[in-house]
């Protein structure tokens, strides 16, 4: 297909129908709300449904639903409309249904402001919701990568029934950005009847399945558990995903970014590279599971001499940076999260003075 | 190259993210540069990134008067509209003298703002211009554009006058995107009987068009409306 130029949160949209999900859920609020603008269009063309819920609490169970019988769903919203799901997200996890949800964050705490932010890693990382749940967690830098993730998301929270998250910024869902579709999707959902409550008529397995998070009996909910924490071992083993920058250099600073961020932090790395100063980055794909080997590894390089996150929020991936740095090299953390981006000159001024 | 012959009132319009603020903006300059009294008002209600209010200090330093809404609330995704776009609508004659442009937000929804002016835009002559992109979705072809242009006709009681191609992919933009672009105006033009204003393209690509293929100005864009990395 030729290439079109879309904003990431239309592609967003574009990119879940193309995998097959015809069930989106959502309710508005800034910076996502073209996504739903966009599909209250598109889906009525594909057979699909799109319903507003009355509040965001009402779609996460409207997703838990769709899951449980078997459907390929998602829902898109920002940052406080996460949380209000988040209940439902730990109920979906414990339940084990596959569902994709997608934050394109805006600055908080509470309502905060509209403009881009990065500030719910923490959230999505180790669990807005109660329990000991994970997502796996996908970060975009950019429309192309975001409509990727979109389409990974959904056989992946197949693999694994569980949630999948995509973490983008409001710039992920506002900029625009030519992108191309892949065809030939798989637009099934897999292994359905493990999962699925879809009446025991059209079930290939005998065993009845009863879409449940209640277990009480301990022995059954530590097992239960055990069940959840194999899984999220596997995708450690597995989904690990990351792109390495200029990492064939001596860099003397190894920078952590991730999402609209690291396309800021690519920039400083090519001006400061003509300046003769040498920088690497790691840019994690997944959050969640974390490039724990690669960051590590990066970090232990000879010529680096010090570690530095870069985030638009207070310091929220560098705790799972010091984490994996384990104290071999300084680790720091530079920022913003008023929703001002952090630009190229900033950030340069920063690194050179962590050189001195 | 042929002129832009545009002055009075022109209101842009066109579906989201056709490029209308980034084709106002560069009109502005472009429109100053030829010696006129430029204003350009964001009236954009729906977009809550990219507005024109991010160009606010390159078109304040070029003498553009830039009308918007108040300092506390530039960044509130609330549909406020100063008063001080009635004023501006107000004042402007049909001159060759000046331009006042009004960079409406995009589809019928945008435009629910201009129905709202129509008190003051009535007693003018107005131009309003549907910007087209058709590498965006829903306006990819005549049908998609024809479904637009009705839509925002409806919502801002108004008619479109002309029409501006602003075929682009951005970085990735072709010459052969920019000629599929005119094509497209033209037949867009034939059908509806509106006149094609001018056609856009990157001061980057324009000196490998061949410009003798276009029966109508082509304005050269400067991007101003970029994300933090391409940010100089």
């Amino acid at each position: 297909m030729a290439k079109v130029l879309m904003k990431g949160n239309e592609a967003i949209g574009e990119a879940a129908i193309r995998a097959g999900c015809l069930n989106y859920f959502a309710y508005p609020i800034t910076p996502q709300s073209e996504v739903a603008e966009y599909l209250a269009k598109r889906m009525p063309e594909v057979n699909g449904v799109f319903l507003q819920g009355e509040s965001e609490v009402a779609v996460g169970y409207m997703i838990f639903g769709a899951a449980a019988c078997g459907e390929r769903v998602m829902t898109t919203s920002s940052s406080p409309g996460i949380s209000l799901m988040s209940e439902a997200i730990s109920y979906i996890s414990g339940a084990r249904c596959p569902a994709v949800f997608v934050n394109i964050m805006r600055g908080g705490p509470g309502l905060g402001g509209i403009l881009p932010s990065q500030g719910d890693y923490l959230q999505a990382t180790k669990g807005g919701g109660h329990g000991d749940y994970k997502m796996l967690v996908m970060a975009p830098d950019g429309v192309q990568e975001a409509v990727e993730m979109t389409m990974l998301a959904f056989p992946l929270a197949e693999k694994y029934r569980n949630p999948v998250m995509i973490l983008g910024d409001g710039l992920i869902g506002q900029m625009m950005e030519p992108v191309e579709f892949p065809n030939n999707l798989n637009k099934e959902p897999t292994n359905k009847d493990h999962w699925a409550t879809n009446g025991m008529d059209t079930r290939k397995s005998k065993e009845k399945n009863i879409v449940k998070s209640l277990f009480l009996d301990p022995k059954v909910l530590n097992d239960h558990n055990l069940t959840l924490k194999s899984q999220y071992e596997k995708m450690k083993k597995q989904e690990i995903r990351f792109e390495a920058y200029n990492t064939d250099s001596d860099y003397q600073i190894l920078i952590v970014s991730y999402g609209t961020m690291s396309r800021v932090c690519k920039t400083v790395i090519d001006n400061l590279k003509i300046q003769g100063i040498e920088v690497g980055m790691i840019r994690p794909k997944t959050l969640f599971p974390f490039p724990e080997k690669a960051v590590y590894d990066a970090a232990c390089k000879k010529s680096c001499k010090k570690v530095v996150s870069i985030e638009m929020n207070m310091g929220q991936m560098l705790e799972d940076i010091e984490r994996c740095v384990k104290g071999k090299k300084e680790v720091s953390w530079y920022g913003k999260c008023g929703g001002d981006v952090p630009t190229p000159e900033e950030i340069i001024n920063h690194i050179k003075l962590l050189l001195k | 190259m042929l002129d832009i012959k545009l002055n009075g009132i022109v209101i842009i319009t066109g579906n989201y993210g056709s490029g209308k603020t980034e084709t106002g903006v560069n009109l502005a300059f472009y429109s100053k540069k030829k010696g006129l009294n430029v204003s350009i008002a964001d009236l954009d209600l729906v977009n809550p990134y990219f507005r024109t209010r991010q160009a606010l200090e390159i078109l304040t330093k070029a003498n553009i008067n830039v009308i918007l809404p108040d300092k506390q609330y530039m960044h509130a995704d609330l549909p406020i509209l100063t008063p001080k776009v009635a004023a501006i609508i107000k004042k402007s004659n049909y001159n060759d003298k000046s331009l006042t442009i009004l960079d409406a937000g995009g589809d019928d929804a945008g435009v629910n703002v201009i129905a709202a002016l129509n008190d003051f835009l009535s007693k003018k002559k107005v131009n309003m211009l549907q910007i087209v992109n058709p590498f965006r979705p829903f306006t990819e072809n005549i049908k998609g554009c024809i479904k637009i242009k009705q839509e925002i006709e409806a919502s801002s009681k108004l008619k479109i006058t002309g029409l501006v191609s602003n075929a682009n992919l951005i970085d990735d933009t072709t010459i052969d995107n920019i000629y599929k672009g005119y094509e497209l105006i033209e037949k867009l033009s034939e059908k509806t009987g509106i006149k094609v204003e001018f056609i856009t393209a990157d001061v980057k690509i324009l000196s490998i068009l061949n410009l003798k293929n276009f029966d109508c100005p082509v304005l050269p864009i400067t991007r101003k409306l970029v994300p933090p990395w391409k940010r100089s």
